[in-house]
């Protein structure tokens, strides 16, 4: 008997020992579960329900992936009768391929793989749907004919962008700010501004005296640039185009220096704290907002469907997609939305933000989501 | 824009020669450094092909004005990088060092939280009082001057290659910010009002009186600093200039002052108010800081034993200089200087980014790099490296101004960063005919890259 519980606490403790290295290695990660409650579901995979849902996130450092998306996801397959199981890559591209076998040993039926890297992912991704495991590609692309792609439509954004300033400014000198020339996003948003303005462009109601790259994205390079573009043109400029809200800073602030501020309609996209406040402030137009909470319920639902037809086509509300790289997928393109003064209140009801970051500075009575 | 025309470097066309001496001669007996005024008429050959190029947008008091603003924050830290290469050592941390500090003195001013990697301290009130800017400003400093020392320490006393040192705090500073004071990496703005003048902007200048009265001051600081040097050298018996050269180098420097003033930073109406801006502050800011540099570097102890250093660590260290201590000190006196650039650069922009920064330690190394520092260690002037830091950024304003992309900016950038140091090699070697095939080789590659990339 004496043997025997020695022998026991021998095996508990080696196999403690085990999982910890396991955790070291970074390559065998253990499964987290959400909300951190270390309820593991590892190994139990398997009498959670049929449908077992394992998410492969590149990166959980990340604020966004741990407080918007990741319960999201969990909400919808639980919502669906599945189980949640994840691992992180911790930005490395190695690491999230074994992770992706280690869902699939841990019994997941279906992965959702937000990628480190999307071309070294693809054959972790091909082996898991040779074995009949179907992939999501979440919100960034995997160039696999058989994952399905689900993300926000960055075309949109650059639309809609277009649409709120071209709505205030119909002619008028444009200044256009883009992100990196090696983010292909510069250029899906480039393309959805075209959308809008391309024809006014054509017609010459509408002038671009200024367009260019800004390496990184970066808020004090795009405010150098605008205030070139300012000087350039003697501030005869209209309205400016920035990708994001990062930059929409930069610009913002090159207009205050001119005074220019709040008379010069400027976009954004992300719905940055900051860059919300601008909006209740007046001197930037738009911040186009993707919401991770839809897109992790998207995916989510997806994720469930996938398991009762692993067909990526008979998903819901899936279209085909031709990637830069040539392929046809499915994929599912949400649909962001633009935040305005007059929709303020959106982003606060959401949770995304708090009325008091939003309304900094705000004069009382002349924004409505500001009171 | 006052310190590009430093008062012993411009004598170029200072008074005239005797008709008995050649200007080779005449040029000589000046002793200006003949690096220096290639650099100045390089910088005034890229402002003219611009000007041209860009149909007369270049040369306007606007841009020059904007010119002197954008390249500040370069410029100090290319001072501080300079004694750094002097003592054959390098800071690849200021980039990232630059990020960190803004958002130290951001958070201070936005939540008034004191934060150091895990440790933070709340001051619950004091973002909305009035003092909070110089708060923030002290704290910034103080932390730069913290971590400087620290890596300073690293590569003195226990023998780190700086290149290791700086690399470990390039990627350290760029993750610290992702974890202080549970913001993760969110943008903090706006900034205190006041703190906001410190980058320039709508406010951050001097206006018009002040202006000619810094100018007046700048103009009775090289007339007495010639006075100066002029006895000092007779007290130690040593060969002074001719006095027409002495006449003609204060003329010549308050000339370029007054000029600056007048035509540059008087002339551009300010956009609120209508009146003359006057000399920006951050550029009032550059001009404080290359005046003390220089002076610690070429009248101070600490700054000589820097030189010395770097020109023979050997001897240096037989001499009885305490090495390891003056190596120790460039590195605190660079960090001091990163949380001045990071306080200029937050103000400007108005919020702190995660991003901020991204970079910029390459920007300064090939400021002070252009500006004739060697990387043999023992030369470089201050002088030189803000005038590199104007090179640099008179190129970029410019391409910007050319609508030239940025892939292709870096392109010329990296162009000229080689040929220029290209040049002063071949110069050092004195193999003139080299030299302008360098030149040559060079302008026709970058002529090549800006005009492909006009659009």
């Amino acid at each position: 008997m004496r043997f025997g519980r020695v022998a026991a606490c021998a095996g508990v403790t080696l196999a403690l020992v085990l999982a910890a290295c396991g955790d070291d290695s970074g390559d065998n990660a253990t499964a987290t579960t959400a909300g951190g409650g270390g309820a593991a579901t590892t190994g139990a995979a398997g009498g959670g329900g049929d449908c077992v849902v394992g998410v492969s996130w590149n990166n959980y450092q990340e604020e966004r992936w741990a407080k918007f998306d990741e319960p999201a996801i969990k909400d919808a397959v639980e919502a669906g009768g599945g189980s949640y199981i994840s691992n992180d890559a911790k930005s490395s591209a190695e690491t999230q391929a074994s992770n992706v076998e280690n869902l699939i040993s841990q019994g997941a039926k279906v992965i959702i793989v937000l990628a480190q890297d999307g071309t070294a992912i693809i054959p972790s991704v091909q082996s898991a749907i040779d074995q009949g495991i179907p992939v999501i590609a979440y919100d960034r692309l995997i160039e696999d004919k058989d994952a399905l792609y689900i993300t926000f439509d960055n075309v949109e954004v650059g639309r809609l962008q277009a649409e709120a300033i071209f709505g205030q400014v119909p002619k008028g000198n444009y200044v256009i700010i883009k992100g990196n020339k090696a983010d292909a996003n510069a250029d899906f948003l480039r393309s959805g501004m075209d959308k809008i303005i391309a024809d006014p462009v054509a017609a010459g109601d509408i002038k671009i005296v200024g367009e260019t790259y800004t390496d990184n994205w970066d808020p004090a390079k795009a405010q150098t640039e605008m205030e070139q573009f300012l000087t350039a043109n003697n501030n005869d400029v209209q309205a400016v185009l920035a990708e994001n809200d990062g930059m929409a800073g930069g610009v913002v602030s090159a207009l205050e220096a001119q005074s220019l501020a709040g008379k010069v309609p400027v976009s954004g996209q992300d719905g940055d704290q900051a860059a919300l406040n601008r909006v209740a402030l007046g001197t930037q137009t738009v911040s186009v907002w993707k919401d991770a909470r839809e897109l992790g319920k998207a995916a989510g639902d997806a994720a469930v469907a996938l398991c009762a037809n692993p067909d990526a086509a008979s998903v819901s509300g899936t279209a085909a997609f031709t990637t830069p790289g040539g392929i046809d997928v499915s994929s599912i393109l949400l649909k962001p939305q633009p935040i305005t003064q007059d929709n303020l209140d959106v982003v606060i009801d959401a949770g995304w933000t708090t009325k008091d970051n939003v309304c900094k500075d705000v004069a009382a009575g002349s924004v409505a989501a500001c009171g | 824009m006052t310190t590009v025309e430093v008062p012993d470097a411009s004598a170029v066309t200072g008074g005239t020669p005797p008709p008995t001496r050649s200007w080779r001669t005449a040029l000589s007996s000046t002793e200006v450094d003949t690096r220096l005024v290639g650099m100045i008429v390089s910088l005034a050959a890229i402002w003219i092909a611009f000007h041209i190029l860009s149909g007369g947008a270049f040369l306007t008091s606007r841009n020059l004005w904007n010119l002197s603003v954008q390249s500040t924050s370069i410029a100090i830290m290319a001072t501080g990088m300079v004694l750094i290469i002097v003592s054959r050592n390098i800071d690849l941390s200021v980039g990232s060092l630059l990020g960190f500090l803004g958002y130290a003195m951001a958070l201070v001013q936005t939540d008034g939280i004191f934060a150091f990697f895990g440790i933070s301290f709340t001051a619950h009130g004091l973002s909305d009082k009035a003092y909070v800017w110089i708060i923030a400003l002290a704290f910034g400093l103080l932390l730069g001057a913290l971590v400087g020392t620290a890596q300073g320490f690293i590569v003195a006393y226990v023998g780190v290659p700086s290149f290791i040192v700086t690399l470990g705090g390039f990627l350290v500073w760029r993750g610290a910010i992702f974890r202080m004071g549970d913001k993760q990496g969110q943008t903090l703005a706006p900034l205190d009002d006041t703190f906001q003048l410190l980058g320039g902007g709508a406010k951050g200048n001097l206006g018009e009186w002040k202006s000619w009265l810094v100018a007046l001051l700048a103009c009775a600081g090289i007339v007495l600093s010639i006075v100066l040097a002029r006895r000092r050298r007779k007290r130690h018996d040593l060969g002074v200039r001719p006095l027409w050269v002495e006449i003609g180098l204060a003329a010549v420097g308050c000339a370029a002052v007054l000029v600056a003033v007048g035509l540059v930073a008087n002339k551009y109406d300010s956009p609120r108010t209508g009146k003359p801006t006057g000399i920006a502050i951050p550029v009032v800011i550059l001009i404080g800081v290359t005046l003390l540099m220089s002076y610690l570097a070429r009248r101070r102890r600490f700054g000589r034993y820097v030189y010395a250093y770097g020109g023979n660590p050997e001897a240096a260290e037989l001499g009885g200089i305490n090495t390891r201590r003056t190596v120790m000190l460039t590195f605190t006196l660079m960090g001091v200087l990163v949380g001045v650039s990071a306080a200029i650069q937050t103000a400007r922009l108005n919020a702190a980014v995660t991003n901020l920064g991204v970079q910029n330690e390459l920007d300064v190394i090939a400021a002070a790099v252009i500006g004739g520092t060697s990387f043999a260690g023992g030369i470089g002037t201050i002088f030189g490296a803000v005038l590199g830091a104007f090179v640099m950024q008179s190129l970029r304003s410019g391409m910007v101004l050319l609508k030239i992309d940025s892939p292709s900016q870096d392109i010329v950038v990296g162009i000229v960063l080689v040929t220029a140091v290209g040049i002063d090699s071949l110069l050092r070697q004195a193999r003139r005919q080299w030299a302008v095939g360098a030149l040559v080789v060079g302008l026709v590659l970058s002529a090549v890259i800006i005009q492909s990339g006009r659009p």
